[in-house]
This record gives structure tokens, C-alpha cells and sequence, in this order.
């Protein structure tokens, strides 16, 4: 076998990788069109967010089916079969974290056509899902470039999510009596809630770029035993 | 180990009780391969061995240890020195004109180049199966087995013969498919039974080790499986070791890999690297040996 040997191969297993990776793009938008829709209360924009996670959909299920023909007809061992795990668990990622963005799409018509009851909590959450967004962008590209510190990195600019979530929590405990103002903020809390997830998910993304690059799989954070 | 004459008579303990070849064995009759012989397989413990044709430097400085019960499948691209290396554990690379090995090859601590050791009793405890199963053609299935009983132990009671055979032929998963013509050709056997008869005849004289020299290679994807079987249950008795191109079957079917490679044609071949299967396929230290599982070069 000469030198390069297998380039139709490795050609196909570096597009599926581009078009999975691809996903996240995907994802950011949805998530960029979501923060659009929560910040205008736009149910309309809502709708098509959740019309358009079919796309999101799309892309794993065909991304999905051909990591598994490859599995099946070209025996990756080493570098390509981490890889290719390492695939499938992102591409799960993505779905979930479209399915996040449905769901907050889907408690927007929730929270009435009033102003929103309370500025600082929608800005609260604007500035997660722009950092959430970050987070997704970093991810990628930790994972494009292989680089186990950026994608490390993920878990501190994950922090700051999870500290505006609280924060947001903090809010709504804070909104008063009126019930209409709790319902909208219990409709808030829900949307971070999802935010926050998400940013779960590009962490998770940024385990498996370790495991791609290591060998070894190891949760950044044990959620069940924190600080250990 | 090597040189004592009682050592090497392999009188079966199994003898008493034992029935009249061809007899059908009733459920529970048989004494398991494993249980009838209940000794440990040994450690081939090699150090800095440079094997040579006449003046071509063909193997350099391998080091590597063997283990007992164990399946170390060494890989490597042709003319990599794998089968070379194999062919010096057992003494057979010096019966190539100009085969000659330096350092040393150690059976359990005992150097199998070693002053007064008889290379035919080497080769006894350390048997090989090659690449294209060769039974003999004109012997009889049983003659094949016995063969080597017959050229190792001398003198023989047809009685103890008989159950060797058997139990030989059980070990080697073939004994169903021929108890009823062992007095026919092993030459009519299909190219799988073949070769199962030449693992019986190779485990017929109890060795310690087994050596396979791409024992699959001609034998179709079944027959395949069913050797890669059996050797997952010789390994419970023997040290195993297997040079394969089949980057499948090493995976499928060895505990430990080792890749040798040469850099460039007429260079000696080296060790690049050993390890557990597992790892030497999942996440491999040396980029050469990454390169070769994944089918990039070879």
C-alpha cells in the first residue's frame, strides 16, 4: 500500500467531520434567532426557529447514518475510530441543543404580549445566550484545531453562564406577588434553564475533543461530586 | 528443561481411564484439555536480538517479552522481519542457509541458544503452524497427529497413543468432524480442518509455547473464526504468539500487539512498539504504528 493510502477514505471521514462540526453553526444561529425572538417576545420568529430545528435534525441523522457505514465497511481503529465516536456523541450534542432552543421558542407565546415584566432578567438572559454562543463558537473550534486547553477553557466560560442562571433565579424569586409577573418569570426561568443546558453541551463537546486527542475520557467537571 | 530425556517423555497422566480411540465420548468422559495437563504456560523473554541471512542485518536489537497465556500477535509490513523473528524462537531461522541470532532468547530463564541445548527439543516445547496448512499427504488423520509423538517419545503404547490423538484432535476443535475416518488422508480434509490438524498435531507433543506464522491466511472468513477460536482457548494452555497481516484478526484475537517496521527496503526491520491490543489499536504511542493500523501505509 503506497504512502496516503486510503484518501477516499479519510476525504470522506474529514467531510463528515466538517458537516457535523457544521451543526454548531447551525445551532448558533438557531440559538442567535431564539434570543431575537425572547428579547421581542416574536412568536413568529419563534416559529420558525422551531420549524427550522428540522435542519438541525436533518444533519444528525444523516451525519449519524454515515459514521455508522463507515464504521461497518472501513474498520477505523486509533486516531479515526476516536474520532468517530467522538462524532456521534457531538452530534447528539447538537441535536440536543437544538431541541433547546425549541424549547425555549415553544414558552415564548407563554409569556404573554405584555412588556416583559421585569428588563434586568431579559437582559440577564440575553447576555447568557451571547455567551452561550461564545461557548458554541469556542467549542468548534477546539474541535477543529484539536486543542485540549481551549476546549478546557469551555468549562470557566461555562461558569459564567451558570452564574448568570443563578442570578436569573435570583430575579424571579425577587418578582413580587402579582402572579402575572411569576408566571412570566417562571417562563424566564424555563429559557435560562435551556440556555444554561446548552452550555452544558459545548462542554461536553469540549470532553470529547480531549478524548479525541488523549485517548483518555474524563469528565472536565463531575457534576454529582463537585470540587473533585 | 531441554536436555533430559525423561523430561521430554510425554507419558499422558491422562492414560488411566482412557478409551479406545474412535469410542464416542459420553458428556462429562472427557477430561478438558485444560484440566488433563494443569501446567503453566512459559515466558519467552527475549533481549537485543540481531538476526541475520549470511551478511543481510534482517532483525535489530528486538526486546521484548512474551507472556504466558497470552496472544502476542506481532505485525508489521512485509519484509518487516515478523516471521524471521518468530522463526528464531524456536530455532528455525538457523536452519535457513546463513540464519544466524544474536542476544538472547529466554524460555522461563532458559536461554534456548544456550550451550548443549538440542534444538529438535526446542522446537519440540516451542511449535510452530504455518501460513498454508501442511499435513502430511500420504499419512492417515491419526498418523498426522501422532507424528510427532512418534519422532519425540519413541516407543509408544497404542493405548496411550490413542488418547493423545484424541485429546489432541478435541484441542484443536476437530475431533467431532473426524473420529469416524481417522484411518483416511489428512489430505481430504476442507483447508480449515487442515489446518485445525496441524494445530493438533503441534499440541500433540505437549509444547510450551505455540508459534502460528499467519495461520489464516489462506483459509476462508469461517474457517477463520473457528482457528481465532481456538486460539483464545489454547492460550488458557500455551503461550501463543501469531504473525498476522490481518490487522482484524490481531485485533480480534491477541491480548498483546507488537508492530515491527523497517525504515526503508533493506534496512533492518525493528520493534516500534508493544503494548495491550486494545491500546496498540485505540491510541498508540509511535505515529508509525498509528499510520499502519489505520491502513495509511503498509
Amino acid at each position: 500500500m503506497p504512502d496516503g493510502a486510503r484518501t477516499e477514505y479519510q476525504e470522506e471521514l474529514a467531510a463528515l467531520e466538517a458537516s457535523a462540526l457544521g451543526g454548531l453553526d447551525l445551532v448558533s444561529a438557531a440559538l442567535g434567532r431564539t434570543l431575537e425572538a425572547v428579547e421581542h417576545q416574536d412568536i413568529e420568529l419563534a416559529q420558525i426557529v422551531v420549524a427550522d430545528d428540522d435542519r438541525i435534525d436533518g444533519r444528525y441523522l444523516e451525519v449519524h447514518q454515515a459514521l455508522i457505514t463507515l464504521l461497518a465497511t472501513q474498520s477505523p481503529v486509533a486516531t479515526d475510530l476516536r474520532l468517530i465516536s467522538a462524532l456521534l456523541h457531538v452530534l447528539k450534542n447538537i441535536e440536543r441543543m437544538g431541541d433547546q432552543c425549541v424549547n425555549i421558542c415553544k414558552v415564548i407565546p407563554l409569556s404573554g404580549n405584555e412588556p416583559p415584566a421585569d428588563e434586568e432578567m431579559v437582559q440577564l438572559i440575553l447576555t447568557m445566550g451571547k455567551q452561550t454562543r461564545t461557548l458554541i463558537s469556542q467549542a468548534k473550534r477546539a474541535f477543529c484545531e484539536r486543542d485540549v486547553d481551549m476546549a478546557r477553557d469551555l468549562v470557566r466560560q461555562d461558569d459564567v453562564v451558570d452564574n448568570l442562571n443563578r442570578e436569573c433565579f435570583r430575579l424571579a424569586l425577587d418578582i413580587g406577588d402579582d402572579a402575572d409577573r411569576r408566571e412570566w418569570a417562571m417562563t424566564m426561568l424555563l429559557a435560562a434553564r435551556a440556555i444554561e443546558r446548552i452550555g452544558d453541551n459545548a462542554v461536553d463537546i469540549g470532553e470529547q475533543v480531549a478524548y479525541v486527542v488523549t485517548g483518555l475520557f474524563r469528565e472536565f467537571e463531575d457534576a454529582s461530586h463537585p470540587g473533585s | 528443561m531441554f536436555g533430559a530425556k525423561s523430561e521430554t517423555a510425554e507419558t499422558p497422566e491422562q492414560t488411566a481411564g482412557s478409551k479406545p480411540l474412535g469410542e464416542t465420548a459420553t458428556a462429562g468422559s472427557t477430561p478438558s484439555p485444560v484440566s488433563a495437563i494443569g501446567r503453566g504456560a512459559k515466558t519467552i523473554d527475549v533481549s537485543d536480538a540481531n538476526l541475520y541471512y549470511g551478511d543481510f542485518h534482517a532483525v535489530e536489537d528486538v526486546t521484548m517479552k512474551i507472556e504466558p497465556n497470552k496472544v502476542t500477535a506481532l505485525i508489521g509490513s512485509s519484509g518487516c522481519g515478523k516471521t524471521t523473528f518468530l522463526r528464531s524462537l524456536n530455532r528455525m531461522h538457523e536452519l535457513t542457509p546463513g540464519g544466524t541470532v544474536k542476544g538472547e532468547i529466554r524460555l522461563d530463564g532458559e536461554d534456548i541458544y544456550g550451550r548443549g541445548i538440542d534444538p529438535v527439543e526446542v522446537r519440540r516445547l516451542i511449535g510452530m503452524v504455518f501460513q498454508a496448512p501442511n499435513p502430511f499427504p500420504t499419512m492417515s488423520i491419526y498418523d498426522n497427529v501422532a507424528a510427532g509423538l512418534n519422532l519425540n517419545a519413541g516407543r509408544m503404547k497404542k493405548p496411550d497413543k490413542d488418547a493423545i490423538v484424541e485429546r489432541s484432535l478435541r484441542g484443536a476443535h476437530l475431533w467431532e468432524e473426524v473420529k469416524d475416518r481417522l484411518d483416511k488422508p489428512g489430505s481430504g480434509l476442507s483447508g480449515g480442518q487442515q489446518q485445525r490438524l496441524c494445530i493438533a498435531r503441534a499440541i500433540a507433543v505437549e509444547p510450551e509455547v505455540l508459534l502460528m506464522d499467519e495461520p489464516c491466511s489462506a483459509l476462508d472468513p469461517v474457517a477463520t473464526l473457528a482457528i481465532e477460536d481456538l486460539i483464545g482457548e489454547l492460550k488458557n494452555r500455551f503461550t501463543i504468539a501469531i504473525v498476522t497481516h490481518n490487522m482484524q484478526q490481531a485485533a480480534r484475537a491477541s491480548d498483546i500487539t507488537a508492530f515491527f517496521n523497517l525504515e526503508k527496503s533493506g534496512t533492518p526491520g525493528r520493534l516500534i512498539e508493544i503494548g495491550p491490543t486494545e491500546k496498540i489499536f485505540m491510541k498508540p504511542d509511535e505515529k508509525a504504528t498509528e499510520d499502519y493500523v489505520s491502513g495509511r501505509f503498509g
